[in-house]
C-alpha cells in the first residue's frame, strides 16, 4: 500500500489518517482538480459526490459516498473581491474574542482548510458528517500518495458563466485598452515619455 | 390492566419512562402521537427517497429527473416512482432503455455529456 507512493512530499501520515476506519472498500476514488475552479461550485460538486447522492443506491442512513481527492488546492479561484474581503470568523469562547482571518491569509497559511470548510459547511449536519469528512482528502500540490488505487478523474459539469453586468463590462474594456496602450508604447514610464517629448520639443525649438 | 398495557408499550424507553407509571404514561402517549403522524410522513419520505434515487440514476446518463419524468409522461408510461427507483438500483440496463425512451420523447437536456464509460453501465456499487 505505502511503498508505491514513492515521491509524495508532504504529510503522508496525515494523508493516510483514519483510512482503516472507513468500512467499505467497494468505493471509487474520484480525483478533483481544483486548478482554476470556482470555490463554491467545486465544493458543491464534491459535497454531492461525498454524500453518495450520484448513485442510485443512495440510502440516507448509510454512509456510501466515494473517496474524494482534491488536488491543487492553492490554485482555487474566487470571483469578485472575495480574496481580500471574505473573512473566516470564529469565536474562541472568551468574551470579546471574535477572531477573523481573510481568505488571502488562510490560503497562505493552509489552503486545504479553505476547501475543507467549504465542503463541510455544505454537508447536512448529522451524525454522518464526520465520516464524510474522513473520506475527503485535500492536497495542496498536484500529487497524491494514492497512486496505486483505482483512480477516476471527475469531469466537472459545464459551467454557464453569467453575462457581465454593463458597468463591469465597460470597466473591463477600459482596463484592456489601457493594457494595450501600455504594451504599444513599450516599457517606458508615462512620465519618462512626457519628459522625452518635452526634450524633443525643446530641441526642435 | 391499563398499567400493564402502558408498560408493554414503554419497552426500551429511557430512564424512568419505562419503569414509573406516571412518566411512562406521558411518554407512551407522545410515542403514539408520533407514530400516528409518522405513518403519514413515511409515505412522503419514501416518495422523496425514490425521487432522489431516480434523479441519481438518470443523471448518470445525462438527463435530470424533471426532464426524465416529462418524457415518460409524454410516452404515457405509467410506472410509478417506487418501481422506477427499484429498476434504477437493480436493473441498470433496463433503466438505460427507459432513459433513452424519455430522451427521445422529450429532448430537454442539450448537452448530453457522458463521461467515458469503459466496460458497462453497472460500475455502480
Amino acid at each position: 500500500m505505502n511503498p508505491a507512493a514513492g515521491n509524495f512530499s508532504g504529510n503522508l501520515k496525515k494523508a493516510l489518517a483514519g483510512l482503516r476506519r472507513i468500512n467499505l472498500e467497494g468505493l471509487r476514488w474520484r480525483v478533483f482538480d481544483a486548478k482554476g475552479q470556482i470555490l463554491g461550485r467545486l465544493a458543491s460538486q464534491i459535497a454531492t459526490v461525498i454524500q453518495g447522492k450520484d448513485k442510485p443506491t443512495y440510502t440516507p442512513y448509510r454512509e456510501d459516498g466515494d473517496m474524494c481527492i482534491v488536488l491543487n488546492a492553492k490554485d482555487i479561484c474566487v470571483t469578485g473581491r472575495k480574496l481580500t474581503d471574505k473573512f473566516y470568523r470564529w469565536h474562541t469562547g472568551y468574551i470579546g474574542h471574535l477572531k477573523e482571518r481573510s481568505l488571502k491569509d488562510q490560503l497562505a497559511k493552509d489552503p486545504t482548510e479553505v476547501i475543507r470548510k467549504a465542503v463541510l459547511r455544505m454537508l447536512p449536519r448529522n451524525k454522518l458528517r464526520d465520516d464524510r469528512d474522513r473520506k475527503l482528502r485535500i492536497f495542496v500540490g498536484g500529487e497524491h500518495p494514492f497512486g496505486d488505487r483505482p483512480i477516476e478523474p471527475y469531469v466537472m459539469p459545464p459551467r454557464k458563466v453569467r453575462e457581465m453586468r454593463p458597468r463591469a463590462r465597460r470597466a473591463l474594456i477600459r482596463a484592456q485598452k489601457k493594457a494595450e496602450q501600455q504594451n504599444q508604447h513599450g516599457a517606458t514610464d508615462p512620465r519618462k515619455r512626457i519628459k522625452k517629448e518635452e526634450a524633443k520639443n525643446e530641441q526642435s525649438v | 390492566m391499563n398499567k400493564k398495557k402502558i408498560f408493554k408499550l414503554a419497552k426500551g424507553f429511557r430512564g424512568r419512562a419505562k419503569n414509573c407509571i406516571r412518566i411512562a404514561r406521558e411518554r407512551v402517549e407522545k410515542a403514539l402521537q408520533y407514530s400516528y403522524r409518522d405513518r403519514r410522513n413515511k409515505k412522503r419520505d419514501m416518495r422523496s427517497l425514490w425521487i432522489e434515487r431516480i434523479n441519481a440514476g438518470t443523471r448518470i446518463h445525462g438527463v435530470n429527473y424533471g426532464n426524465f419524468m416529462h418524457g415518460l409522461m409524454e410516452e404515457n408510461i405509467q410506472l410509478n416512482r417506487k418501481v422506477l427507483s427499484e429498476i434504477s438500483m437493480h436493473e441498470p440496463y433496463s433503466f438505460k432503455a427507459l432513459v433513452d425512451i424519455s430522451r427521445n420523447a422529450f429532448p430537454g437536456n442539450k448537452k448530453v455529456e457522458l463521461p467515458p464509460k469503459k466496460e458497462g453501465l453497472a460500475i455502480l456499487v
